[in-house]
């Protein structure tokens, strides 16, 4: 009698007179489009829930994510990564001149951004060379969780401090709670943060584009798209598909990385050859998703190309070839595929048919109306 | 789009060879008799060799046999329907998930194939399997999980998939390195204006020599399969790079022989009975 009278005055004492609500965050089912596949790169220590991926978007737009409530050192994810343009900078960013990017530091990333979409179904690497990969045997750069807390940390990005930022959200209303609803515990740890964003990212997926509801047989593609397409899924064409998808490999990308003719020269500390020690990775990177590729320039790894019409350029008559240069690009001794000019507009008008509306608008993805200081 | 250039270099199909075909088409069709639940099983492990030297990839130093030197970067290609057959006549199609596997040579999980079905106890006088996947199951979007969806063969080439990429790079004529993608899948033909006017199914049986063995209850028979690369260009059909050049996709021609050489490119190195653990 002592004891159980003992335990719920410790009870009342701790919760104010009311049973702790019991964890039990309900878990959120990715539906997965037609064609796309089935498995999910989502590590077993992260499940993904409604409570994490909302806690996650909040955290993707709160400029506080820096640590600082300075207006001139705040800076969250979507800072860089911006909807409209496949959460990618966009080429006519006001902040980022010409799409480079640079962290609040003002210095510019080594890399240009690649395209923030589909990344749950990316088993083979993140970023342009892949280092983030779920076997490395660091286990520091295995995945999403890691690139968000490289990002968050790093001296050419959000350049944060994890006490500072973990200080920083604890004292602020509405989110200690959000943190509990997410991983059952009101004390905000930086793993946590990591987490949320990470299942956040998780969930955007862009996969209705025009060239989508032509697979489903809901619209027609006009004759140049249809010629395009002809030319992007043929070795006599213009042969993107080998490395760039199509109808069969939705994502639009292998995630896999290729030489593919850009240069005679490697001399990147970061290509996929400092990955995995491959000689024949020199100057390798990844052939990213061409989904709403004409919002995410510039182009390449180094940025070196505005438009599309450049890159299309660049493929038709611009390779360069190496020994490292991948055997797929089979037209390397003629410097590309050579197409014609109606044939170079045809390939971008179907390339145009991966943009996806619904995505760069959904407001499921979008910046909250309120953050949780006003819950 | 350009027009594909219409080959007529060789007279394929001889009638020696085509009752060959004809022989080896029927003596390896599998009737559909599925295997029980009890029994032994089957472990095909994959080799790759050229010639006798084991594969070596990125390295020029093959030459085949119609003198082209080259190299070889990566072999990725599609097993299934696994046949049993008995010195009887009768056969037995391994059909259990998964009855179609890919062997990748970048990824080495993918060079072990256990079969799940069991294997009656008895005497078997050789093995069979298709190479590539048949018209029946070679579908489009059967596979949506890579590695086997990058395998996709574009809709308007036929749909499904390759029946093998064998990537890799050879020395022409002139001494330029140029790449090949020596691809197998669905053929096309073609009108004189570059319009697509059919499919061909291009995948086939393949008989594995040398390949009887015995087996009881409890075993384990571990065929030990090895792909001579060379034997791709080699026979019955020279297959000549600087005839064909590097894509093959959409020749038919240069596919079919690459499928008549198919015949040919393996064979056991070891098969061994073991106890199932």
């Amino acid at each position: 009698m002592v004891i159980s009278t003992g335990y719920f005055i410790l009870l009342g004492a701790c919760c104010n007179g009311k049973p702790p609500e019991p964890y039990k965050p309900e878990p959120y089912k990715i539906k997965i489009p037609f064609g796309f596949p089935t498995r999910l790169n989502i590590p077993g220590d992260n499940p993904m829930t409604v409570e994490g991926v909302r806690l996650g978007r909040y955290l993707f737009y709160d400029e506080r994510l820096s640590g600082r409530t300075n207006p001139d050192s705040m800076m969250s994810c979507a800072t860089c990564h911006v909807q409209k343009n496949s959460f990618e900078a966009g080429i006519d960013n006001p902040r980022f001149p010409g799409g480079f990017v640079h962290g609040i530091r003002g210095k510019q990333t080594h890399h240009v951004m690649l395209p923030m979409i589909n990344l749950v179904w990316n088993f083979e690497g993140y970023g342009w060379n892949g280092y983030l990969y779920p076997d490395n045997p660091d286990p520091l750069k295995r995945n999403l969780e890691d690139m968000v807390r490289e990002a968050v940390l790093s001296p050419v990005e959000i350049a944060g401090d994890t006490n500072q930022i973990k200080e920083l959200f604890q004292n602020i209303k509405g989110y200690p709670r959000l943190f509990a609803e997410a991983f059952g515990s009101n004390k905000i740890t930086f793993k946590n943060i990591e987490r949320a964003i990470a299942q956040f990212i998780r969930t955007l997926i862009s996969a209705n584009s025009k060239f989508d509801k032509y697979m489903r047989g809901e619209v027609q593609l006009s004759q140049s798209e249809l010629n395009g397409y002809v030319l992007f899924t043929t070795e006599e064409g213009a042969d993107c598909f080998h490395c760039h998808g199509g109808f069969g490999n939705p994502l639009f990308t292998t995630n896999l990385f290729y030489n593919h003719g850009m240069d005679s020269v490697f001399n990147d500390p970061q290509d996929r050859f400092a990955v995995t020690g491959d000689p024949m990775d020199h100057g390798a990177y990844k052939a990213p998703t061409l989904r709403n590729i004409e919002l995410t320039g510039p182009y390449m790894h180094d940025g070196r190309y505005n438009t599309l019409e450049q890159v299309v350029d660049f493929y038709s008559h611009g390779l360069i070839k190496t020994k490292y240069t991948d055997p797929l690009m089979h037209h390397i001794n003629t410097n590309g595929v050579q197409l014609t000019p109606q044939e170079k507009t045809d390939l971008i008008n179907f390339i145009k048919t991966l943009r996806d509306d619904d995505f760069l608008t959904n407001p499921e993805f979008s910046k909250p109306d309120k953050f949780p200081d006003d819950f | 789009m350009k027009l594909i250039q219409n080959k007529s270099h060789f007279n394929y199909l001889t009638p020696v060879w085509a009752l060959l075909v004809f022989l080896i088409a029927t003596s390896s069709s599998c009737n559909k008799t599925k295997a029980p639940e009890t029994g032994g099983k089957m472990i095909i492990i994959f080799q790759h060799s050229v010639g006798d030297q084991e594969l070596e990839t990125d390295t020029m130093k093959y030459v085949n046999a119609a003198g082209n030197p080259y190299l070889v970067s990566e072999i990725q290609y599609f097993i299934s329907d696994v046949c049993l057959h008995t010195s009887g006549g009768d056969s037995i199609l391994l059909t259990k998930w998964e009855d179609i596997h890919y062997v990748d040579t970048d990824i080495p999980e993918t060079l072990q194939y256990n079969l799940a079905d069991s294997i009656p106890e008895g005497d078997y006088s050789y093995i069979s399997f298709t190479f590539g996947i048949n018209e029946e199951k070679n579908k489009s979007l059967m596979f949506v999980n890579p590695p086997e969806s990058y395998m996709f063969w574009p809709e308007y080439l036929g749909g499904g998939y390759h029946y093998m990429k064998l990537n890799g790079k050879w020395k022409d004529n002139n001494g330029v390195i140029t790449p090949f993608n020596f691809h197998l899948g669905i053929g096309q033909t073609y009108d004189s204006a570059g319009n697509i006017t059919g499919f061909i199914q291009n995948y086939f049986r393949v008989v594995l020599p040398q390949s009887s063995f015995s087996i009881k209850n409890g075993q384990v028979v571990e065929v030990i399969l090895n792909m001579d690369v060379n034997q791709w260009f080699e026979d019955p059909e020279i297959f000549d790079f600087n005839v064909w050049g590097g894509d093959i996709m959409q020749k038919q021609e240069a596919m079919h022989i690459g499928c008549m050489n198919g015949h040919n490119v393996f064979s056991i190195s070891e098969l061994s009975i073991l106890l199932l653990e």
